[in-house]
């Protein structure tokens, strides 16, 4: 798929929010896309699942996942003075919360700006604000708000998408709509061919508040193999070269005690075959993603991650590169055609 | 307010205001009864407009063009820019925030080190600048240079937005809010013949008003800024320092002056007479080009009037309609009341 579309998807995925627990909009945007590879594509219990390939009940039996759900917050009160506190829907980088725009989805979007003290006015020396000390300020009175906004409703924050020089690409949710946007990159790719692998496709949700969705996809789907294609670190001057990858050079596969070996050496050793640049992420134990479940699902998964390198993780201004996505894609796909059992 | 939107979407941080000039240079040169209109070595704007009657004084209004931002300090050998604060800027109020860097305004996010590869006490202690730099999406040094070189400026991208109870959020309400209301003075029939400053350098020092205050060597002078308001959930008394919706700010006091006390006075004695709130700051803080402008040559009889707003030099203040329209109408009166005395 060449980068513009792959542009042109993600401006798509990346436009509708999805806080963990308020998936619905997103995922009727991937139900659509991925309708065109999956007929069948369904929502379940908040999942966007779909299946494609081979029809062998025999045939090794692939799930493919991305989650559609992003960081947020979620109103937890509205004060007398018209303020509205929040708690965190994810892990979020309290740092970067002072005079931070957001969107509150209430019975209709308002706009809002996070409370700070101005530097005038600051020692100089405070810590980062608690989430119980954090206020959104929306200009309303508290009365006008309750008739808008109730304890539970989703808070966005406002980022901008964008293009950047060559074919880097910022907006906010990029963890994890790249991921959704890799998969369905490959089974373009693999659209009129026959599998020797039946597939399906899970977009997730709850993924960034404890992997939830992941857990009881996989149950349904019933896999012999899964691949959780998501964002990893991707290096900074000055970041541990052990934990973060190089943006451009390919997705990491994951290696590590808690992943199938075998998987991890298979798309190593079809990247090589095919020619994909690839990384290597090595991590300790577990991974962080939705590939912890799906391991310890059932009698158990062969499970391996399929991480593309993205950098300023959790910030609305998430930057990933476009040719990543599409090598990830790619690798997939080479995956699916060779994946014989 | 007609003007307060184009005006605060412009991108002129210190030193760089020459897009803001030119908006009101092209407006200004429009307008009838414009005795003088010039550039002076800095940048700022002076113009001079006959009125219906001579001044017994010269009366000096005063506004600044420049918004706080960042600069552009070197080109790191992975494509990112070192930055640092031009004005009072504190970190956490552009880290992860979208920029706009130099005259083409390439798009640009903030970043830093991801909160997941941070430990469990840096999580908590606010960012510092030294830690944060520019992205524009490079892949490495050589394409960055090819668009960026160290000086050039790095814009707030901050969306003018209405927000609840009549109220706005921008980048830059400090002090396009202030040149805002200079033009549309400008546009209308005056009583006596008056001089117009917009000033560069405000946020550095208070540099362009020394030199425009020293050229037009006026008796008395009124600027118009945008002030600190700390008037946030659970902030009681004097901590609130003044309140959105409380009308124009007038204060005795603040870092960089002690104002005139007949003016003080007669600010809010005119205030009353109008039916309109005013209020001053409760405590001493913040400073605007008063300061650089009653030390002028012999002295200038200086009053400030400004308009509360939170969140200031961040790339979302906020500040209420009502109470820039009320700074605007006690501007008109003072005007005629100093020429008075």
């Amino acid at each position: 798929m060449k980068q513009q579309i792959i542009a042109d998807m993600l401006t798509a995925l990346c436009r509708i929010t999805g806080i963990s627990g308020d998936e619905t909009n997103i995922a009727m945007v991937a139900l659509e896309f991925l309708k065109f590879y999956c007929p069948d594509a369904r929502i379940s219990h908040g999942n966007v699942i779909g299946t494609c390939g081979s029809s062998d009940p025999d045939a090794p039996h692939v799930l493919l996942d991305a989650h559609i759900d992003q960081i947020g917050m979620i109103v937890t009160s509205i004060t007398d003075d018209g303020f509205v506190t929040v708690g965190n829907v994810g892990g979020i980088d309290r740092r970067l919360l002072p005079a931070q725009r957001v969107h509150l989805h209430g019975s209709r979007v308002i706009d809002g700006v996070v409370c700070a003290m101005p530097p005038h006015l600051s020692d100089g020396d405070e810590k980062v604000p608690k989430f119980e000390d954090i206020r959104i300020d929306t200009g309303f009175s508290a009365e006008e708000l309750r008739q808008i906004i109730s304890p539970g409703d989703s808070v966005t924050f406002a980022g901008n998408i964008a293009r950047l020089l060559g074919d880097r690409f910022t907006s906010p949710a990029l963890d994890d709509r790249c991921g959704v946007a890799a998969i369905l990159s490959a089974l373009h790719s693999v659209k009129d061919e026959e599998l020797p692998c039946r597939v399906t496709v899970l977009f997730s949700t709850q993924e960034e508040v404890g992997e939830r969705g992941a857990k009881i996809g996989c149950f349904a789907a019933n896999p012999d193999i899964a691949l959780a294609v998501d964002v990893s670190f991707a290096r900074n001057l000055g970041d541990s070269e052990t934990k973060t990858g190089k943006m451009g050079e390919g997705p990491m596969i994951g290696y590590s005690p808690s992943l199938s070996k075998s998987v991890s050496k298979t798309l190593s050793c079809i990247a090589d075959e095919v020619q994909i640049p690839w990384q290597y992420e090595v991590m300790a134990g577990t991974t962080g993603t939705n590939a912890d479940q799906f391991s310890v699902c059932r009698e158990g998964v062969k499970a391996c991650t399929v991480s593309i390198p993205l950098r300023y993780m959790h910030t609305p201004a998430e930057i990933i590169s476009l040719r990543d996505v599409m090598l990830t894609g790619e690798l997939l796909a080479a995956y699916l055609r060779r994946c014989k059992g | 307010m007609k003007y307060l939107k184009d005006l605060c979407q412009l991108c002129g941080i210190s030193g760089d205001e020459d897009a803001v000039r030119a908006y009101l240079t092209e407006r200004i040169a429009a307008l009838p009864d414009i005795l003088e209109m010039r550039t002076d070595a800095l940048g700022n704007l002076l113009v001079h407009k006959k009125g219906a009657a001579e001044p017994k004084h010269t009366l000096m209004l005063g506004a600044h063009m420049d918004e706080v931002g960042l600069i552009v300090t070197g080109i790191r050998s992975d494509g990112t820019l070192s930055l640092a604060a031009v004005g009072g800027v504190d970190a956490d109020v552009v880290l992860g925030r979208n920029v706009m860097v130099g005259e083409k305004k390439l798009p640009g996010v903030i970043g830093s080190t991801p909160i997941h590869l941070l430990s469990g006490s840096a999580r908590d202690e606010k960012p510092k600048m030294d830690a944060l730099y520019a992205d524009i999406g490079a892949k490495d040094a050589d394409e960055a240079k090819q668009y960026v070189s160290p000086g050039d400026s790095i814009y707030f991208m901050g969306e003018f937005t209405e927000l609840g109870g009549g109220r706005v959020s921008s980048k830059a309400i400090d002090d396009r809010f202030g040149c805002a209301v200079l033009l549309e003075l400008l546009e209308s029939e005056l009583p006596f013949d008056m001089w117009f400053g917009f000033f560069v350098q405000e946020e550095v020092g208070l540099r362009g008003s020394r030199t425009a205050a020293y050229a037009i060597n006026p008796d008395f002078a009124v600027i118009l800024e945008a002030t600190t308001a700390a008037d946030l959930d659970g902030v009681t008394g004097d901590a609130a320092v003044c309140r959105l919706g409380g009308g124009p700010v007038v204060s005795f006091m603040d870092r960089s002056t002690i104002y005139d006390k007949e003016l003080y006075a007669m600010a809010f004695k005119e205030a009353q007479e109008l039916g309109i709130p005013c209020q001053t700051k409760s405590r001493i803080a913040g400073g605007n080009d008063a300061g650089a402008v009653h030390v002028s040559r012999e002295g200038v009889r200086t009053l400030a009037i400004s308009v509360p707003c939170r969140c200031l030099h961040s790339p979302s203040c906020v500040a209420q309609m009502s109470d820039m329209e009320q700074c605007m109408q006690l501007t008109k009166i003072m005007m005629e009341k100093i020429a008075e005395l």
